[in-house]
């Protein structure tokens, strides 16, 4: 007996497929600092810890929500790529998440510094 | 690292967080929170990193991070909702037996219901409408004449008392009927001879034009406050001057020529529902029926209508009312010598009813009014509700029966990559879009009953389709009720396994007929039921019609309006007996039957008024030929003779009347029913105890005396040929009076008039017994298509291996019978409990005997058995191939 024809499961399929058109390369400020604090940690990045480093260092405080959204932005861009890492004891036998800048996220990156400091530059001196 | 293991984060947040969470980032976010939780138990305690967690997982809700936007955000849906719709129509149009018996079903639950409710909702709008509705109360009174009489009766003067000494009394109105007691009156235009025979009359305070908020056409509330004023109906005074302005034109009522009454006002149609509906309004400035009769706090003949001022609490002045009975009623007694006088005022009550209060709950005080029964409104709302729950178990029941059919879908659907809830969606729209159509057809059966209903209901129902909230609120309901009814189908047939559905391997719903079994006994419950409430209403229906009632009511033609004739009475009443099928002729205005004279008095034993309580009896006014006329059986003594000239005092009496006030060998015995002796009354005859009021109360005591009271004419006929005589008594009165219309009404339907709201019920619970049933059968029947597809193969094997017709027609049938037994067994004592208490009003009732639920139980086996029997006989005769060639 013939269940169904592949045809049709690929028409379905393609619903699923989600292809997204990279825009320009703008960051915002909070991305900007997000993707910032995650280079500084360097392979030690995950949510808590990301938090914290925030926290010391700009005196920010930032919620989990808030900070997940934009790393799942992050993600879904390229900008950043995550991955779990071991089981630990604590945080209730939960693994970490570990987020990692991508090389298009340094690149986004430095083009942004490049641009402050362009625009840094065309300030006429201030005496 | 957590010094404290035993302080955990809200247990409810977490599992609601695992719960909302995209399920790929769900588990490093668990840990984010549980560390977050850990560094400030340690931080800053236990209480802040509690309220803190939850804070935090309060803001994981948004809608990057929950799991169910996800999905649809990434999928176009639209596609598949088309081919839900789709395949919901083809699914229609394949099985038509199967939809029509659903879908037609349901309809007719949704009619049986909007039907119910229409006119639930006419009863409880009676007298909702008044600007003043909060403070516009009725006064009613209990007074002690050896029983309790509860009453809105009051004396005449009790308005104005009201409105003297109770500063918290805004306004006074009282009315009260023409003719004390009913009966119809003659009207007619100043210039013409011709009489027109009219009831609905009233006489009415000025005042209660604006108490009751009347909407005038022509004139105002002021319209009655001159005397001798009349305000008419709309069509009432359409049909006296047509084409012409009524306004200052004059009438005469009852030949009453002296006293010409002006037009001074047209009511318009009422658009609302009021106990309160008149046809004349005659005003009731300075009338008095008799001398004093407006300072007599004696006699009780005025319903009176209160307004409270804004302020006013009902309850504080109801409790100050009491001295009304000390001021007023008290130096009445005395000064007729009751030596109880004290006694009989402090036993008197007064109270306070909310006008909206009067059509639903007549709390036993007696009025003119026509009433409403609180109780069946209830009753109905009940059935509509059941009458509903059985179509609606009849739709779930019918949609997880077809999930034979629809199964392989299922399998198919989810091995495609359907998720669990596009099914339940899907099974949902089908259910609400069967709804909705259900609802269309409800709607117009509804439309194209309600004239019958309206006639056996004594209603004037319409469809309120112009008010804002009816067809949104039907909307509303169709999406409410088709999703109630498609949860269950829609989660039973979504969860089928695709593998084992397209294996063909579940043998689906056999397993599941127990449940169906209860739907089933549940349908049938309520239709036995509501067979035993039919068969009961008519059996009392039926008792009441041929119950012994002491008079012969049968062949008496009552010929009403003779009051006016005046002196030609006793030349009609010649005229008459001299008519051959005329046997015998009497003129009374009282008569055993509803809305004729009434005239309560207080008895006692001669000489005895001062030391005993009287008694309450009524004391009518009769001629030679009453006793004979109407067949009341004479017991003892004998009837009134023109031969004995001392007849004018003499008084014959029932039984009732002699045991309650204890007369032992009451022939020659004196009685009295004024308290200063001044008419005595020797008992000549005793007559049987004959039931002239309804059945629902005791037979009251009751004595008839000779005098003249003459709006009636009752006339014995003793021949078949009804249509002959009735064209001679025609010719007779058209010969006597020709200025006046003859009235006539037969007594036996008046009789049955007197318990039209008993046959209003019977018909009511038969029609809804129909209503029921057949949304039953409807039920056991699409089950039985079920069952029988079921168990095709096994049937099939059966006849293979021999077995007879009969045998697989009985093992099919006892399949069905179940249920309905069960049923017969939970219906029968819920139904012998309520109907039991609807006799209980009755003093005099049929029983509820055996047979009636014999005939019940055999009805409902009946159906049942018809409706199974054509698919049972189909599976047994048909070719055992054909449910196995797929094997």
């Amino acid at each position: 007996m013939q269940l169904f024809n592949l045809e049709a499961v690929s028409i379905i399929t393609t619903f699923k497929v989600n292809i997204k058109i990279m825009g320009k390369h703008h960051l915002g400020e909070f991305e900007e600092i997000v993707m910032l604090t995650v280079a500084i940690l360097h392979g030690e990045a995950y949510g808590v810890a990301i938090i914290e480093e925030m926290e010391t260092r700009l005196n920010r405080s930032v919620s989990i929500g808030s900070l997940q959204t934009v790393l799942k932005r992050l993600e879904t861009k390229g900008y950043l790529e995550s991955e779990m890492g071991e089981a630990t004891k604590m945080r209730g036998g939960k693994r970490k998440r570990y987020f990692k800048v991508t090389n298009l996220g340094k690149e986004v990156l430095r083009q942004s510094k490049d641009q402050r400091l362009g625009l840094w530059d065309a300030i006429p001196d201030l005496a | 690292m957590s010094p404290d293991n035993d302080v955990r984060p809200s247990a409810l947040f977490l599992r609601l967080f695992r719960w909302f969470c995209d399920p790929d980032i769900v588990e490093g976010l668990e840990g984010d929170l549980l560390e977050r939780f850990e560094i400030r138990l340690h931080k800053k305690g236990q209480r802040k990193a509690k309220w803190l967690f939850i804070k935090d997982v309060a803001q994981l809700f948004r809608p990057g991070l929950i799991r169910f936007f996800k999905e649809s955000q990434k999928r176009n849906s639209l596609g598949m909702y088309k081919n839900y719709f789709k395949t919901a129509r083809r699914n229609l149009l394949k099985q038509k037996m199967y939809s029509s018996v659903k879908i037609g079903g349901f309809a007719l639950g949704i009619a049986a219901c909007l039907l119910i409710a229409l006119y639930i909702k006419d009863e409880l709008s009676y007298d909702q409408h008044y600007e003043n509705n909060d403070r516009f109360y009725r006064i009613a009174q209990t007074v002690y004449y050896g029983n309790e009489f509860k009453m809105a009766w009051m004396p005449a003067p009790t308005a104005q008392a009201l409105l003297a000494d109770y500063p918290e009394v805004e306004m006074v109105g009282r009315i009260t009927p023409t003719v004390i007691g009913g009966g119809n009156n003659q009207l007619r235009k100043a210039e013409s001879p011709q009489n027109s025979n009219e009831d609905n009359f009233i006489y009415a305070d000025p005042t209660i034009l604006e108490l009751f908020e009347t909407p005038m056409l022509m004139g105002d509330h002021s319209a009655l406050q001159e005397a001798n004023t009349i305000v008419l109906s709309k069509s009432k005074a359409d049909k006296f001057f047509p084409g012409e302005n009524p306004i200052g034109q004059l009438m005469i009522l009852n030949e009453n020529a002296s006293n010409p009454l002006k037009v001074t006002g047209v009511m318009d149609q009422p658009i609302h529902r009021s106990h309160f509906q008149y046809d004349f309004l005659v005003s009731l400035t300075a009338v008095e029926f008799y001398n004093g009769e407006q300072g007599n706090w004696g006699a009780n003949n005025y319903p009176t209508y209160i307004r409270l001022s804004e302020k006013a609490s009902p309850e504080a002045l109801e409790a100050k009312l009491h001295e009304m009975a000390t001021k007023y009623v008290l130096p009445l007694q005395q000064a007729r010598g009751n030596v109880n006088a004290q006694e009989f005022v402090d036993k008197m009550k007064y109270e306070l009813q909310p006008v909206a209060d009067i059509h639903l709950y007549p709390e036993g005080i007696s009025d003119p009014f026509e009433h409403g029964n609180i109780k069946f409104v209830w009753l109905f709302g009940a059935i509509a509700g059941l009458i509903l729950l059985i179509a609606v178990v009849n739709f779930i029941n019918l949609s997880t029966a077809k999930s034979t059919n629809r199964a392989m879908e299922v399998g198919l659907r989810k091995a495609i990559g359907s998720q669990k809830h596009d099914l339940i969606i899907q099974f949902l729209i089908e259910s609400v879009m069967f709804s909705i159509l259900s609802f269309v057809l409800g709607v117009l059966l509804t439309s194209l009953l309600l004239p019958y209903f309206n006639i056996m209901a004594d209603k004037t129902l319409v469809l309120p389709l112009s008010e804002w909230w009816f067809v949104p609120g039907l909307a509303l309901a169709s999406l409410l009720i088709g999703t109630m009814a498609g949860i269950y189908p829609a989660f039973y047939l979504s969860s089928f396994k695709p593998i084992q559905v397209l294996k063909g391997s579940v043998s689906l719903g056999a397993k599941k007929s127990g449940l169906r079994g209860v739907l089933v006994v549940f349908q049938f419950t309520t239709s036995v039921a509501l067979i035993i409430a039919t068969l009961v209403v008519s059996r009392q229906m039926n008792y009441i019609m041929n119950t012994e009632i002491g008079f012969d009511k049968e062949q008496v033609v009552t010929l009403s309006g003779t009051n006016t004739l005046g002196d030609r009475v006793p030349a009609l009443k010649n005229a008459l007996l001299q008519l051959p099928g005329v046997e015998n002729v009497t003129v009374s205005s009282y008569l055993p039957v509803a809305g004729t004279y009434r005239n309560g008095n207080l008895f006692w034993k001669d000489g005895r008024t001062q030391m005993d309580q009287g008694l309450g009896a009524e004391i009518w006014r009769v001629d030679y030929d009453y006793v004979s006329t109407l067949g009341i059986k004479l017991l003892e003594g004998r009837d009134f003779s023109t031969e004995m000239a001392t007849d004018s005092s003499a008084i014959v009496v029932n039984q009732q009347m002699i045991k309650e006030l204890g007369i032992t060998d009451p022939i020659g015995k004196k009685i009295t029913n004024s308290s200063d002796n001044s008419q005595v009354w020797t008992i000549v005859g005793v007559i049987e105890n004959f039931h002239y009021e309804s059945l629902k109360g005791e037979i009251e005591g009751l004595g008839i005396v000779l005098g003249n009271s003459n709006r009636t004419m009752s006339v014995k006929v003793n021949t078949d040929e009804i249509a002959t005589v009735m064209a001679s008594i025609n010719d007779t009165w058209d010969k006597v009076a020709p200025e006046q219309p003859i009235a006539y009404d037969f007594l036996d339907e008046r009789f049955a008039r007197m318990y039209d709201d008993v046959s209003r019920t019977g018909n009511i619970f038969t029609s809804f017994a129909i209503f029921a049933v057949f949304v039953a059968c409807l039920g056991l029947f699409a089950l039985s298509v079920f069952m029988v597809e079921q168990r095709n193969k096994e049937i099939s094997i059966r006849l293979v291996l021999g077995a007879s017709m009969n045998h697989v027609l009985r093992s099919l049938g006892f399949n069905f019978l179940k249920p309905v037994l069960i049923a017969l067994f939970i219906a029968m004592p819920i139904a012998w409990y309520v109907m039991r208490d609807w006799l209980n009003e009755f003093q005099y009732k049929t029983t509820l005997s055996w047979d009636i639920f014999a005939i019940a139980a055999i009805t409902a086996i009946g159906i049942a058995v018809l409706t199974v029997s054509y698919q049972s006989l189909k599976a047994a005769v048909m070719k055992p191939v054909n449910g196995l060639r797929n094997e």
